[in-house]
């Protein structure tokens, strides 16, 4: 069987809509918090520009910036909070992805179901951090 | 700019120069990514690894916000997007690992080149409408198909599309440059739904953005995992490009697009020379 295009697309359109708008607010919010002081940072927005123009990795070996999901144990400071907030708007399509993927099961389209479910284990396997290690 | 200037000057400064592309974006009709990536990178002190994740962050962000009504209209395909997002995702994931573990120089030299070459892509590009396409067998049976009613012609067109193989090779590779780069790639991703799959240029404009939603999520991951998210570069870009493509699509009517896209691909070929010469060590 074939979903209903239309009401999928709306479906996927509602979760978009409100999931994005949550995370820029939060995006938004946050900032503030940091960017205004509000919050201490884990790495003072002063000392960045000794850091910001070397590349990834020695960044992280000269900083100890919390990696991956570890900014859970720090969103008491402002920058990680922030890293936090910046990480809801890559949670936003795997959410939209999880609402849809019950409505298509339910209307039993097997390959719309297959596909959306494949496309949920690569950006699981992405958000894991499990195959991008930390390099 | 100066690299001793203080701190604030920089997100200041990127909130500007994100607005701007935001609103040039709009208006030329290419991804604000493609502009950003190359600019930031050649003006700003940052490191590359942290501009590519901004890129990412700042087309991911105008997506997101876009998606919504293009999926209402009808000009965004779930049905097209899904296949095609697949395998794109699998790509950025992989293209966002290599992009990671090569040289600045070399990282440079090839951005400049790809800048070069999109520039040309968009200078040479026209769209084409074609209503007679056949559907290949899989395209078939993954229902490739649709209809919309467009505003401007006021009438309901029917679509569908072919060369599907084909089209899932596209984005599988547009996909790994997309993540090496930290670019959205619709400047690539509308050829390839239009020219290549015979999707309709409206279709094509909106499924565009959805795909890159998608596709930019997993090489998001990638390098938040990495740590190469700087909120202090990524926020400002965000609001940048956002407040600067709402202006943007209300100047649209008044402003000659023709004129402005001539002037984008004046700004990438500057871009793309000014990454070249710093790939190859000719200029600071």
């Amino acid at each position: 069987m074939s979903a209903d295009e239309p009401a999928l697309r709306e479906l996927y359109a509602k979760w978009l809509d409100r999931a994005s708008k949550v995370g820029f607010a939060l995006c938004v919010g946050a900032f503030i918090l940091y960017a205004g002081g509000l919050l201490p940072a884990y790495l003072p927005a002063s000392e960045l520009p000794r850091y910001w123009g070397l590349p990834v990795s020695r960044f992280v070996a000269l900083t100890h910036m919390p990696q991956g999901w570890q900014w859970l144990r720090f969103v008491g400071y402002g920058d990680l909070l922030n890293l936090g907030a910046v990480a809801l708007l890559a949670l936003v399509t795997p959410l939209c992805y999880a609402r849809v993927l019950p409505r298509v099961l339910a209307e039993r389209d097997w390959l719309q179901a297959a596909l959306a479910a494949a496309q949920l284990a690569v950006l699981a396997a992405a958000a894991s951090g499990v195959l991008a290690g930390s390099g | 700019m100066d690299p001793a200037a203080p701190w604030w000057i920089w997100p200041i400064a990127l909130f500007a120069v994100s607005f701007a592309i935001g609103i040039v974006a709009v208006l030329a009709g290419v991804g604000g990514g493609v502009l950003f990536v190359p600019i930031v990178g050649g003006l700003f002190p940052f490191h590359l690894d942290f501009v590519r994740g901004a890129g990412l962050m700042f087309a991911l962000a105008g997506t997101l916000a876009a998606g919504p009504p293009l999926l209402r209209a009808g000009m965004a395909s779930l049905r097209l997007v899904m296949p095609l997002a697949l395998v794109g995702s699998i790509g950025s994931f992989a293209g966002a690992l290599v992009g990671l573990s090569l040289r600045a120089e070399l990282l440079q030299t090839l951005l400049g080149i790809l800048i070069l070459g999109i520039a040309v892509l968009i200078w040479r590009t026209r769209a084409a409408d074609r209503a007679d396409v056949e559907a290949d067998a899989l395209g078939a049976l993954l229902h490739l198909e649709g209809e919309f009613v467009d505003p401007a012609a006021r009438m309901k067109i029917d679509w569908r599309t072919h060369r599907t193989l084909l089209g899932l090779a596209a984005f599988g590779t547009i996909g790994f440059i997309g993540g090496i780069f930290g670019l959205g790639a619709g400047f690539a991703n509308v050829p390839a739904l239009n020219l290549l799959m015979s999707a309709p240029l409206k279709v094509a404009v909106g499924s565009s953005g959805l795909l890159i939603s998608v596709i930019n999520s997993s090489a998001a991951w990638v390098y938040l995992e990495r740590g190469a998210l700087l909120p202090l570069i990524v926020v400002p870009a965000i609001l940048g490009v956002m407040l600067g493509s709402r202006l943007g699509a209300r100047l649209l009517g008044s402003t000659p697009a023709p004129v402005v896209r001539r002037l984008v691909i004046i700004v990438m070929l500057l871009a793309g020379l000014r990454a070249l010469s710093r790939g190859l060590g000719l200029s600071p």
